[in-house]
């Protein structure tokens, strides 16, 4: 999610970049050196990086392709340059597992580790069981650690937090958690619940035609509305990424439809910059009596899927 | 709302990394370097023992520093063995962690260049250091944020369990109070002290006896609270007296009402203060 972030293009184009600088400046060595038939490959594969800095800024949508020409970029220099090297070669082998952790996913830079492992070894000579090559193996087996423990703490703080990434209000597991436990109480109180359903049709098409930051200001024009117009124990969340549903606990049929019309009232007003009038369809669901979870909240479902596709 | 993530696969990695350096340190003459791997080796076990899918253990700060000073002790002592490691710096950077430990990593690296200069000489050491700020570059656009101290009080502590921070308590309280009055609903605030070890456990089957709408809360590594709703005092006395049967016994409770409860400073300070097992307070009508 946060990888198409202009900020992390960036960051990642920079990274790129200076590795291009490094190649080139690997390629200048060579020429002061009087090795001109070493100079042709770190060149080329210094403007295989400039390419992917330039694919990273430019293509939002496909972060892995640079990546994976910067990998190879790395892993030709070093397969090429390893045999020559001699003695320091056990010291530079140690690049292949990093550079594969620091520009893949998980999985996939475990896997290729593990495949490519006997080449690298044997590119640079190191004796099998020998200490250089254990040493190679623990490098392998520690520097994916780090992608473990951001995955881990990732997934956490998503079956943990409660709220929605983008906006002020409930994601949706939030609020399937929240509504649930307040139809229980509503039993056990013998209250009525009311769920105001909104859909802002302009989200889809916010974002795409006009960028992020539109978007951005459609939910949050919405949230700051619904908070200005309801209670303090109403909740408002995000059931899908244009549909919102606010929560009314006892409150009666009357006393929602006036909800509606607040709200209503207080987003006509409202003119944004990128997309004009904001444009919102809505809906009311009252739980029936005696009603169970199954039925209402497919009668939710039903209006939510209605307004979406009106 | 259970998720599927399973810390399993992390821990046979760590248990793999911890294996293979266990393999290594018996292999090494210098008493300083072995020692430093089976320090290694036990950071790994012991993080591979304490992993869990829960914010318990919220990564201690000298729990995170400790690779970063184990790797640049390592290549101190013994740099001709373990030239190799110093590319497990980027994935050290990489690591989850607040901006000052990041700093004090960023120093250690430069110190282990320092440290290994002599073995690679000038024109080796400036392609290394070169390298090295590249993948760091690398690192830093990888690098995913660690949760800001705002999000982590507002997350449940255990995926699935309503348990949440004090902080929570403290938006939640006012709200319950008012929404009680408005609906004549009984609330009660449950304040619950355990032995230490036991907090957890406790806490869990709190979280079991409560109904779907209440949340429990750690106040700190002795105090739990939770909030009760029920219809009447009738029902609420029924309550009480079931969740003091089934909660385990070295234990300190007290039931506020929510109509008094509305500051939270002073029912703890009377809580802490307080000698017998059970106390219930209730509202003073003076007619």
């Amino acid at each position: 999610m946060d990888e198409s972030t202009p900020n992390t293009a960036g960051r990642f184009a920079l990274a790129y970049v200076s590795g291009a600088l490094l190649l080139v400046s690997y390629a200048a060595w060579h020429y002061l050196m009087g090795h001109y038939a070493r100079i042709l490959l770190p060149a080329l594969l210094a403007i295989l990086m400039l390419v992917a800095a330039v694919l990273r800024l430019t293509v939002l949508n496909h972060p892995r392709l640079p990546a994976y020409l910067a990998l190879i970029a790395g892993y030709l220099l070093l397969a090429v340059e390893l045999p020559r090297l001699g003695d320091s070669a056990t010291l530079w082998v140690g690049l292949a597992p990093v550079l594969s952790t620091l520009l893949l996913p998980l999985m996939p830079a475990l896997t290729l580790n593990v495949v490519m492992a006997p080449a690298w070894l044997l590119l640079c000579g190191a004796p099998l069981f020998s200490d250089p090559s254990l040493a190679y193996l623990t490098a392998m087996a520690l520097a994916p650690l780090a992608l473990w423990e951001q995955r881990r703490q990732r997934a956490l703080m998503l079956a943990t937090d409660p709220r929605d990434r983008d906006c002020q209000a409930l994601s949706r597991d939030g609020l399937h958690a929240h509504l649930d436990s307040e139809f229980q109480r509503t039993e056990l109180l013998h209250q009525s619940l009311a769920i105001v359903v909104i859909h802002l049709p302009q989200v889809e098409m916010a974002s795409e035609q006009f960028g992020s930051r539109a978007r951005q200001a459609l939910l949050d024009t919405l949230c700051r509305e619904v908070r200005r117009c309801s209670r303090r124990h109403d909740f408002l969340g995000r059931q899908t990424l244009s549909t919102f549903w606010l929560v009314l606990p006892d409150t009666s049929e009357s006393g929602a439809q006036l909800v509606q019309q607040r709200i209503l009232h207080a987003l006509e007003s409202v003119v944004l910059v990128d997309t004009g009038p904001l444009r919102s369809r809505m809906g009311l669901c009252q739980r029936l009596p005696g009603e169970d979870w199954q039925r209402f909240l497919r009668r939710l479902l039903d209006l939510t899927q209605r307004l979406e596709t009106q | 709302m259970q998720s599927k993530y399973k810390v399993g696969l992390m821990r046979l990695n760590l248990l793999a990394g911890a294996l293979l350096l266990a393999f290594l340190a018996p292999r090494q003459t210098q008493l300083a370097s072995a020692l430093l791997l089976w320090l290694g080796v036990l950071w790994l076990t012991l993080t591979a023992a304490l992993l869990e899918f829960s914010h318990r253990r919220p990564a201690m700060l000298p729990w995170q520093l400790l690779p970063g000073l184990l790797l640049t002790g390592l290549l101190w002592t013994a740099p001709e063995g373990y030239a190799l490691w110093f590319w497990l710096w980027p994935a050290v950077l990489l690591m989850p962690q607040p901006s000052w430990t990041l700093g004090t990593n960023l120093m250690l690296a430069g110190i282990s260049w320092w440290a290994l200069y002599p073995l690679f000489g000038p024109i080796q050491a400036a392609f290394v250091g070169l390298t090295l700020a590249v993948l760091t570059a690398m690192a830093m656009a990888r690098r995913h944020q660690p949760q800001q101290p705002v999000v982590r009080q507002r997350v449940r502590l255990v995926p699935g369990l309503p348990l949440w921070s004090a902080h929570q308590l403290t938006e939640d309280l006012p709200r319950e109070r008012a929404r009680c009055q408005r609906e004549d609903v009984h609330g009660e605030l449950l304040l619950l002290e355990v032995p230490r070890h036991q907090l957890w456990t406790t806490a869990r089957m709190l979280c079991h006896q409560l109904y779907g709408f209440e949340s429990c809360y750690r106040l700190d590594s002795r105090t739990l609270a939770a909030l009760l709703l029920s219809r009447d005092d009738v029902q609420a006395g029924q309550r009480r007296s079931t969740l003091m049967a089934t909660l385990p016994t070295p234990r300190k409770a007290r039931f506020l009402t929510l109509a008094t409860a509305d500051d939270l400073g002073i029912p703890l300070a009377d809580f802490q203060r307080q000698r017998t097992a059970l106390t219930t307070d209730r509202e003073f009508e003076h007619g």
